[in-house]
């Protein structure tokens, strides 16, 4: 179950939204959907050229807390079939191919995903593509086999572009950066 | 048998550093896209080494105290990668940066594909700028625009990305037709076409002519205020008030003007408009 809630404030004329969606606490009882929905929270003060609608803006942090939340279960059971919902283009690309190798390679990668915070930055006017800065607080853990061989907890930056489709928005680049990129 | 002692201690004594080294791994900070690299390692023995990035996964066995050569076909997509090494005594694990490279290609995109002339902030121009890997460009560079409109002189614009995205909102030309937009970034370049078309009417004028039982009316030449002829098919809207009441009819422009016919019972007022814009206003005496 999701939570959502929404703010939103006009600033020189315009509608911008700051909202957050918060996992809930009950426990999934499909054996698919075993990572739970991550804490999101997306600001969306600055967002230019074009303003978000109240709508889009909930259902881009929506879409990028499920892509999450695939991502995570994708990289720890090693199934691709999982990116499908909210990945595309290189983002899926890229994630399918680590998924790929970790499979030959018998590795697994755990995550344990304590929340995003997300600033929407750009808006293109069309309405086909939205930039997010995203500073997340992740747990990774890597396995090979059961054994973890690497355990690093930390706070990295991810660059997003999310793109529309036809029912849902999707994260079509999803690049880790330097800390001192935004 | 002295001897054979003193050999072993020996043996113990080389062996004793190397069992005691933990292992290490020292990747450089920050690597571009593509780029090969060496990991020095330190311990002793044979390790497992493993690699893990956005879009790659490696495993192999190293020889420690040896520099591990990764090679850029690993190291394509930016993001950060985990070097790890393993032996049985446990594991180390180092991070580093793998950064875009410089830009290569680019997506451009431009908004409307046609707009009326003369408005302004209504063509949107975007470049996305990547390098040769599709890894966005986090460093700035610069995005020139040229803008071939079909009449006058042609405009350039330099735009600085920021993150990968540069932007430009910019006003529609005076005259209608088509508007080249090159975009390029380095030796890379894309052409896109907006079409611009006339704005709203302006000054639209008709004339009447009286028969015996009716009047025949005709604009002059539709043109916006940039002189720009509006399309044929544009609708035109003549209304009619008399004794008989209020009736309109609505006409395509063709070959530049739009033409109606009314019959007219008494004194008549008869109006014309163009989408929000009214024209001129006749009044007839009217046929008994």
């Amino acid at each position: 179950m999701t939570a959502a809630s929404l703010r939103v404030t006009p600033v020189v004329g315009v509608l911008t939204a700051c909202i957050t969606l918060i996992s809930g606490f009950e426990f999934s009882s499909s054996p698919v959907r075993a990572a739970s929905l991550p804490k999101v929270t997306m600001n969306a003060e600055s967002i230019r050229p074009r303003p978000i609608e109240q709508r889009t803006g909930e259902t881009v942090t929506q879409a990028y807390a499920r892509a999450w939340q695939d991502l995570a279960e994708s990289l720890e059971t090693n199934r691709t079939d999982l990116l499908g919902d909210y990945f595309t283009g290189k983002a899926k690309n890229r994630l399918s191919q680590r998924i790929s190798d970790q499979q030959k390679l018998g590795l697994r990668t755990r995550y344990v995903d304590r929340g995003h915070q997300v600033k929407a930055v750009f808006y293109s006017p069309d309405g086909g593509e939205m930039q997010l800065q995203d500073q997340a607080q992740v747990e990774m853990q890597i396995l090979d086999g059961d054994k973890a061989i690497s355990t690093s907890n930390s706070t990295q930056k991810y660059l997003v572009l999310m793109t529309p489709g036809a029912d849902r928005w999707y994260v079509r680049s999803l690049e880790e950066v330097p800390d001192n990129a935004f | 048998m002295n001897a054979l002692l003193t050999a072993r201690l020996l043996l113990v004594l080389i062996a004793l550093p190397a069992i005691g080294q933990p292992i290490g791994l020292r990747p450089p900070s920050a690597v571009a896209a593509g780029s090969p690299v060496s990991i020095a390692t330190s311990g002793a023995g044979t390790a497992t080494f493993y690699l893990l990035g956005p879009s790659h996964a490696v495993k192999r066995t190293v020889q420690l105290g040896q520099e591990v050569s990764i090679p850029g076909s690993d190291l394509s997509s930016s993001g950060l990668y985990q070097a790890i090494a393993c032996d049985s005594s446990g594991c180390a694990s180092a991070a580093f940066q793998v950064l875009p490279a410089s830009p290569a290609r680019f997506s451009f995109l431009v908004h409307p594909s046609r707009v009326p002339v003369n408005t302004a902030n209504a063509i949107n121009a975007t470049a996305l700028v990547f390098d040769r890997f599709e890894n966005t460009v986090l460093e700035p560079s610069s995005v020139a625009f040229r803008f071939s409109p079909g009449v006058g002189e042609p405009f350039n614009r330099r735009v600085p990305t920021e993150l990968g995205i540069a932007w430009l909102q910019m006003g529609s030309t005076s005259k209608q037709g088509p508007l080249r937009v090159l975009a390029s970034v380095g030796e890379n370049a894309e052409t896109r076409v907006i079409q611009q078309v006339a704005s709203e009417a302006c000054g639209l004028r008709m004339q009447a002519t009286s028969g015996p039982r009716n009047v025949r009316l005709q604009t002059e030449p539709v043109r916006d205020c940039g002189g720009n002829p509006l399309p044929d098919g544009t609708v035109v809207s003549f209304t009619k008030i008399d004794g008989a009441g209020r009736s309109t009819v609505d006409t395509p422009i063709k070959k530049g003007v739009a033409s109606a016919q009314f019959s007219v019972s008494g004194p008549a007022r008869i109006s014309v408009a163009c989408g929000v814009v009214l024209g001129n206003e006749i009044s007839l005496g009217g046929q008994p």
